[in-house]
């Protein structure tokens, strides 16, 4: 009766999936809204890194200043300790914190009682669940150097004048990295234990029959299996190299450690929120989320180049 | 089924889009929204206090308590916020951004306004200046004694070492010196220093235990004139001396060792716990620690001893006061849009600062929490749970409102609750009187340099960063003096022409 109806299949797909599937492109709308209106239109608010922007004024009356707070930013005296109290941080993170949890997830698979493996596990999952303000107020309250329990012992076997870990400037990575693996080891061995589980048993068995020891089976089938979930973490944690957990940070820093401490997310917060220059530390987030993309993108490009599969 | 999915999809879309309009309905005129500082737990708005000040305004008030610790941070988001209240305590009067937002209108200049609310006109004329941002008037400033600095001393210690009360900088010394090497506890352990302080948040010249003891020496309080020019205090060689001083003390083990990071709020436990001897703050804190003491053993509490601001070795006395004030009440123009609205709120302010508002604000409810007796306000059954709910209204809350009365000057002065808290209210008195008389002004306090405003976001931290860095030895006292430089070579050159030309503008 309708013309549509001769229309000849060739010319149909395209207007005959999108009504087939109709009702699924209109279930994907609020997921495409969300994303719209919570992450895309928001982002509008960062023209105030190119402006002097005062609240009162608002995004429409505020001046336009082009790049001054860019050029403040690289030119000013901050700009060289953050980028290197950031990177450090993170080349720390990345030689120690990151490995860990592959480490731990790797010992715990060689265990061969199940019931200690899973106790071990769980119970290694539990720091994750402090809040940084409590790991901080601990670690205060154990390292202090006026009642802390754990700075005296050390100070009783290492005799000299007593340290104070928490406020001098060559404690502060130490005890930061130590925080983070206190923290967060037993946690990031979830997604590797998973990947181990996935690892192909009949793989292990023929070895065994080739004769292969435990540390062949492990170079050999264990770490190959585990290697996808590497690459993607490996990829994921570099976009956030330069996030250095402000919680974390900020408690930790005194004005003894500040030199140290300052990283580019404390000195947003500092300037933005407790000074209240709106623009400039706009300009200087906007800085680092830039970097955080390169990063991530040239870590993806990295490891399709050394043949894995990269994560987009 | 598909239409069921249809509804689904579509009312989820229209739930997300809706969550995120504001709503920036108008507020009804018998509604005040207000912003202010909390220093325990928020009130109940149904409560008996809010009901009685209510009742007095006329009007409700719908307040939005924040903690004082993220005060400031706060009031910057708000600022940026389209939701800001009617009328908000603004304590960071002198800060870049809310300097800033007052210059381009977002808050009500008053400059002439007050005179016609007879509660509202500075009471003092030298403090009402002091509020001013380079002569204009953004708020109504939160009246506070004008000398709070004194020395609490743990009295005990000092009988049992037959110490006498300091009067100059060395007998302290003296006195730090043996609490911490003469046993004052008897515990025979060498387990006690001298003086406590704390991990400090402000800035410099903020009335912090280096800010005092600086003054003490004859460095400039804020800002100080020297060779005709005014110059900002750390750039002094009293600075240097001072800091040098107190320097010997933390090399001398007469100082806390974590007063780099002690918690400003854990500040009285060294003290009670008997680690610790000495404390330089604000005068009330003796009262805070006998009512502590007293908690301890209700027997025997008298261990608080109060010592006024100090000599110099060469006998010359110098007293660091306070600004007179803490915070101003400045009215944001975002809800108050008319001058016909700002005197309606003007006048409400008005009301709440008058006697009987004040009484509310400072003391509580007569008859209630506290009754009146020659002139002083004794607490009422304290131990009733609905009496102790106002008492926590007023002092944690409400009293942060007060414009006229405030801290340390209640409508009423409480009734000191046993003869030790008698005897260290009297002297309180007489020591701030005594040392008014040598008190260093700072003749900056009401001057802002613009430079400050638009660039000085980074300089803040310097000095104080580098006092503490010296002072526990992680730099010389050549680094220190770089530090100075550094500020200089980083914008305070231009901050210090500014504050110059400023001042000499405006007069001192």
């Amino acid at each position: 009766m309708t013309p549509a109806a001769e229309t000849p299949p060739a010319v149909r797909p395209k207007s005959y999936r999108l009504l087939k599937h109709g009702w699924l492109y209109v279930m994907l709308l609020p997921g495409v809204a969300y994303f719209l209106i919570f992450r895309y239109w928001p982002m509008y608010g960062l023209s105030i890194a190119f402006q002097d922007y005062l609240p009162f004024l608002g995004y429409q009356d505020s001046p336009w200043v082009g790049l001054k707070h860019f050029e403040e930013l690289f030119a000013g005296p901050d700009f060289g300790r953050l980028m290197f109290n950031t990177g450090l941080l993170a080349l720390l993170t990345v030689l120690f914190v990151f490995p860990a949890p592959i480490v731990v997830a790797l010992m715990l698979n060689e265990m061969r009682r199940q019931v200690v493996r899973r106790s071990i596990q769980s119970i290694i999952y539990i720091p994750h669940f402090l809040s940084w303000t409590i790991v901080a107020s601990v670690t205060y309250l154990l390292f202090s150097a006026d009642f802390g329990v754990i700075a005296g012992w050390i100070n009783d076997i290492v005799g000299g004048p007593r340290a104070d870990y928490v406020a001098q400037e060559e404690w502060f990575r130490p005890v930061v990295v130590l925080q983070l693996l206190w923290k967060q080891t037993g946690w990031g061995t979830i997604i590797y234990l998973a990947a181990l589980a996935g690892v192909d048993t009949q793989l292990y068995e023929a070895a065994r029959v080739d004769g292969a020891g435990r540390w062949r089976q492990f170079w050999h089938i264990t770490l190959p299996g585990i290697r996808p979930a590497i690459v993607v973490m490996a990829i994921l944690t570099t976009g956030h190299l330069l996030d250095s957990g402000f919680e974390q940070i900020w408690l930790m820093t005194t004005s003894l450690n500040r030199s140290v401490a300052d990283v580019f997310d404390t000195y947003v917060y500092y300037i933005g929120i407790t000074q209240g220059s709106y623009s400039y530390s706009t300009a200087v987030g906007l800085f680092k989320g830039v970097v955080g993309v390169l990063l991530i993108y040239g870590s993806n490009l990295l490891s399709k180049r050394l043949g894995e599969r990269g994560l987009f | 089924m598909k239409k069921l999915a249809a509804i689904l999809a579509v009312t989820m879309t229209l739930t997300t889009v809706a969550a995120c309009g504001d709503d920036s309905g108008e507020q009804s005129s018998d509604t005040i929204s207000v912003m202010a500082p909390l220093f325990g737990t928020a009130p109940d708005p149904n409560g008996e206090l809010q009901q009685a000040v209510q009742k007095l305004l006329g009007k409700k008030l719908q307040i939005t308590w924040v903690p004082n610790a993220d005060y400031n941070e706060k009031t910057n988001v708000t600022l940026a916020s389209n939701n800001m209240p009617q009328v908000m305590v603004i304590q960071g009067d002198k800060q870049a951004a809310f300097v800033q937002a007052a210059q381009a209108g977002a808050f009500w200049d008053l400059t002439g306004k007050l005179d016609k609310y007879p509660n509202l006109k500075p009471a003092d004329p030298t403090t009402g200046k002091n509020a001013t941002v380079n002569g204009k008037v953004y708020g109504i400033y939160r009246v506070r004694p004008l000398l709070r600095s004194a020395i609490t001393i743990r009295k005990d210690w000092l009988a049992k070492l037959g110490l006498p009360m300091p009067k100059t900088v060395d007998d302290l010394q003296a006195i730090a010196k043996a609490f911490t090497e003469r046993d004052p506890d008897g515990n025979g352990k060498k387990d006690t220093y001298g003086l406590i302080v704390p991990k400090w948040p402000g800035n410099y010249a903020s009335s912090s235990p280096y800010d005092v003891i600086e003054t003490w020496f004859g460095a400039p309080n804020g800002w100080g004139e020297r060779g005709g020019k005014l110059v900002p205090g750390f750039d002094t060689e009293e600075f240097i001396t001072a800091n040098k001083w107190l320097k010997n003390w933390v090399d001398q083990g007469w100082v806390n060792p974590d007063f780099a990071t002690l918690d400003s709020a854990n500040w009285n436990k060294p003290f009670v716990q008997g680690r610790g001897g000495i404390i330089i703050d604000v005068n009330v804190r003796s009262a805070d620690l006998v009512k502590l003491f007293k908690e301890q053993d209700p027997k025997s509490f008298d261990k608080v001893a109060l010592a006024g601001n100090l000599a110099r070795s060469d006998g010359q006395k110098f007293s660091a006061p306070f600004p007179g004030y803490n915070g101003i009440v400045a009215i944001p123009r975002q809800k108050v849009k008319t001058e016909e609205q700002l005197d309606q709120i003007l006048q409400v302010l008005d009301k709440l600062q008058t006697k009987e508002g004040t009484v509310l604000l400072t003391n509580g409810i007569e008859g209630r929490n506290f009754k009146l007796e020659d002139q002083y306000a004794v607490p009422l059954d304290e131990d009733n749970p609905q009496i102790k709910t106002i008492n926590n209204d007023v002092e944690k809350a409400f009293i942060q409102l007060g414009t006229r009365a405030s801290i340390g000057l209640s409508a009423y002065p409480p009734k000191p609750a046993d003869e030790p808290s008698r005897q260290l209210l009297v002297q309180r008195a007489e020591l701030a009187t005594e040392d008014l008389k040598t008190a260093v002004h700072n003749p900056a306090l009401g001057v802002v340099s613009d430079y400050y405003i638009r660039q000085g976001k980074t300089l803040d931290l310097i000095i104080p960063d580098a006092r503490i860095k010296y002072l526990s030895g992680d730099i010389t006292e050549e680094q220190l003096r770089a530090e100075i430089k550094r500020w200089y070579a980083e914008g305070g050159t231009k901050i210090a022409e500014e504050t110059n030309e400023l001042v000499a503008k405006l007069g001192k």
